[in-house]
């Protein structure tokens, strides 16, 4: 029972970074109908930024490792507020939405392949040494867990309890969600829709800079290419919680997260992908809207 | 409606055909001249190729075996060269790919090198056997141990030994060391992985250790071993084996390992030479880590101190590890072939390179008929000393 516990709590663990990871998806898909696919790279960019400036907290000033997180969100909102002002905003005035996916499709690959051109950051795997979540198992009631999985998993639940809050009881909250259920109506309510936009950007990819956080603190190496897998995993996440819902992405970013840890512990970790991928196509056969997704239609 | 004039787009048929025979009779007279007006010189060095992985998650291991490389063509160069002429080093990356090994061979091909060193990971080595043997060129790998690498007499050979023996003293070790209840951590995608584990097991059995758990992760890229290590803490077991390489070991599988509860012996192979350079956090989680290696470079006989010294002087210290020795063995290995072959030929200095008996840093070695010498182990351990981790001796086996 304890084994399975213990396997319980990596699943969570890996699910909660999915889940911060499928928030920005969800959230850029909810307002402009557009599947991020670069989002996988404003992680990278993220664990980049914790590359550069943990060192400089930990070694220079004798500070925490994790607040390198709020330099991370900084640029990674940065770079997500950019790419919808240089890339999507244009192709959404001109094109349709497959140009606006392709658009989404080049962004990832420039974003990867300047990161690997760059000498600093470079192709070569880049190591973070120093502990972000201070090292060494715990016992806690028999379980064997570490701190690394008890924060990813807290801090997570309280952004995303932090990140519905604003949604629903804010005022910006609430032009997220009127701009992401009819745009033109919005406007007529006086709602800045573009900059409405701009900030789900900016939210969506500080999100994955904490989900960088997340990973660094347990995976330790940073790649060029490390964006990829992980924000392809998030988005089969979003799309089973339902994709512009929510509390689905954190509901699918869980169920992923405990589907991958159970299945390599119990079956095959060679089947563990397999599965997860699988999940997406029964998901869109089945229930195309998602677990917690409304199939609202197109409105004439 | 108004009449409008139809306006032509683009260019006519008749002027695109005119373009096309321009630019073909063109190129075919730039061909021409290029191919058989200009002569052939004749080749003033003897080229001879490297593939290793310059850049990607090996590099420290591309760039210990190219500096190696270089330093025995430098030495030779420096003492009048080989059969007269100097030696010209051509290096190509492969990050550690296949596929891009691949490219890189023929890349070399293309260049007329004599013959080629590389690749260092096994299953990038794997990938150029069979069109070393179609292209009949010799292939020597300093560093890949997986037995399936040479397994006829053709043209491949290599300076280090096998996995088989290899796994086989792991296996001894552990034996050894009173560590009978073993488990196993290893990749399912991965030749240099799979091959170790297949030897330790054979070689388990008859030493009477038992395999009390075994668990996997699909491929050499996983970077979440945390199911597999939580199973592998709560078995009981007196040593955890993991044959992966360096940049996995060290900042992911260790870490991991004793963060999930364990806190036994580890042992691995030759790939963990290197973990050194990639420790994250506490450095105490990688002690009572033990590995076989090559050669170690607290060994005082002279031929080793003298390479130790040449290196240290010409290269970054850090970056020396047990491949830069073996790189050395086989560039000079390669330079006895051509010296003894008295020529460049691809053949004679096959011939030359078979059963060839050579003593060298790595030890005194006997090349058997498929290419492979029979040589000693080095058991290593890793030491915190002053804030940083440093191999040690533990002891040989043979």
């Amino acid at each position: 029972m304890t084994d399975f516990l213990q396997q319980v709590i990596v699943g969570l663990r890996i699910g909660s970074i999915y889940a911060l990871i499928a928030l920005g998806y969800t959230m850029v898909y909810g307002i402009i109908r557009l599947i991020n696919f670069a989002h996988g790279e404003f992680i990278m960019v993220g664990g980049y930024t914790l590359f550069f400036t943990i060192p400089i907290f930990t070694d220079s000033f004798g500070l925490p490792a994790w607040l390198g997180v709020f330099v991370a969100i900084v640029v990674c909102a940065i770079v997500g507020i950019l790419s919808e002002l240089l890339a999507y905003r244009p192709v959404r005035k001109k094109g349709n939405r497959m140009t606006a996916l392709i658009t989404a499709i080049g962004m990832s690959l420039l974003l990867q392949n300047i990161a690997q051109a760059i000498p600093a950051m470079g192709p070569n795997p880049r190591v973070i040494a120093e502990d972000i979540f201070q090292a060494g198992s715990l016992d806690i009631l028999g379980i064997t867990t570490n701190r690394t999985a008890i924060f990813t998993i807290v801090i997570a639940a309280f952004v995303m309890i932090g990140l519905q809050l604003f949604i629903q009881k804010t005022k910006l909250g609430r032009a997220m969600r009127s701009v992401s259920e009819n745009k033109a109506a919005s406007t007529l309510v006086g709602i800045n829709v573009n900059r409405t936009i701009v900030i789900t950007f900016a939210i969506g990819a500080g999100l994955a800079a904490v989900g960088a956080l997340m990973y660094c603190a347990q995976y330790r190496t940073v790649t060029n290419t490390m964006g990829s897998l992980l924000g392809l995993k998030a988005f089969v996440a979003a799309v089973l919680g339902g994709i512009g819902v929510i509390p689905g992405a954190m509901l699918g970013g869980m169920l992923i997260g405990l589907i991958e840890a159970l299945v390599t512990a119990y079956i095959s970790s060679s089947l563990a992908n397999a599965l997860v991928f699988l999940v997406l196509i029964i998901v869109l056969l089945l229930k195309p809207a998602g677990i917690m997704g409304k199939n609202v239609g197109e409105k004439v | 409606m108004s009449e409008t004039k139809a306006k032509k787009k683009g260019i006519s048929k008749k002027t695109l055909i005119i373009i096309i025979a321009a630019v073909l009779v063109v190129a075919v007279a730039v061909w021409a001249i290029l191919t058989f007006a200009v002569p052939e010189k004749e080749a003033e060095t003897i080229k001879i190729g490297h593939i290793a992985p310059m850049t990607g998650a090996l590099a420290a291991y591309g760039t210990a075996v190219n500096n190696a490389v270089e330093l025995a063509i430098s030495e030779i160069n420096a003492d009048g060269g080989l059969l007269g002429k100097q030696i010209e080093l051509i290096t190509k990356d492969n990050q550690a790919d296949p596929a891009e090994t691949v490219s890189a061979f023929n890349a070399l091909l293309g260049e007329d090198v004599a013959a080629i060193i590389g690749a260092v990971r096994s299953a990038c080595t794997s990938a150029i056997t069979g069109l070393a043997n179609d292209e009949k060129i010799v292939l020597i790998t300093a560093t890949s141990t997986a037995d399936a690498i040479t397994e006829e007499d053709n043209y491949v050979f290599r300076s280090c030994y096998k996995d088989s023996f290899q796994g086989r003293m792991v296996a001894a070790f552990c034996a050894q060391q009173g560590w009978t209840k073993v488990g196993i951590l290893y990749t399912v995608g991965d030749a240099y992985s799979t091959g170790l584990r297949d030897s330790f097991l054979s070689a388990a059995e008859e030493l009477g250790l038992e395999i009390v758990e075994e668990q996997s992760t699909s491929d050499i890229l996983a970077v979440d071993f945390s199911s597999q290590l939580t199973t592998l803490a709560s078995a009981d077991i007196d040593v955890l084996f993991a044959p992966y390489y360096y940049d996995t070991v060290g900042p992911k599988i260790i870490p991991q390992a004793r963060e999930a509860g364990y806190d036994g012996p580890i042992v691995g192979a030759d790939g963990f030479d290197g973990t050194e350079s990639v420790t994250v956090g506490d450095l105490s989680v990688y002690e009572n880590v033990f590995f076989t290696n090559h050669y170690s470079p607290e060994d005082t006989s002279e031929i080793v101190q003298n390479f130790v010294s040449a290196y240290n002087a010409k290269y970054d210290p850090a970056s020396l590890n047990a491949l830069a020795a073996l790189a050395y063995d086989a560039m000079n290995m390669l330079a006895q072939a051509i010296e003894t072959a008295d020529s460049i030929d691809h053949d004679a200095i096959r011939e030359a390179m078979v059963g060839m008996h050579y003593v060298g840093v790595t030890g005194d070695m006997t090349l058997d008929e498929t290419g492979t010498p029979a040589k000693s182990v080095s058991i290593l351990t890793f030491k915190v000393v002053d804030d940083a981790l440093v191999q040690s001796f533990v002891a040989t086996a043979q």
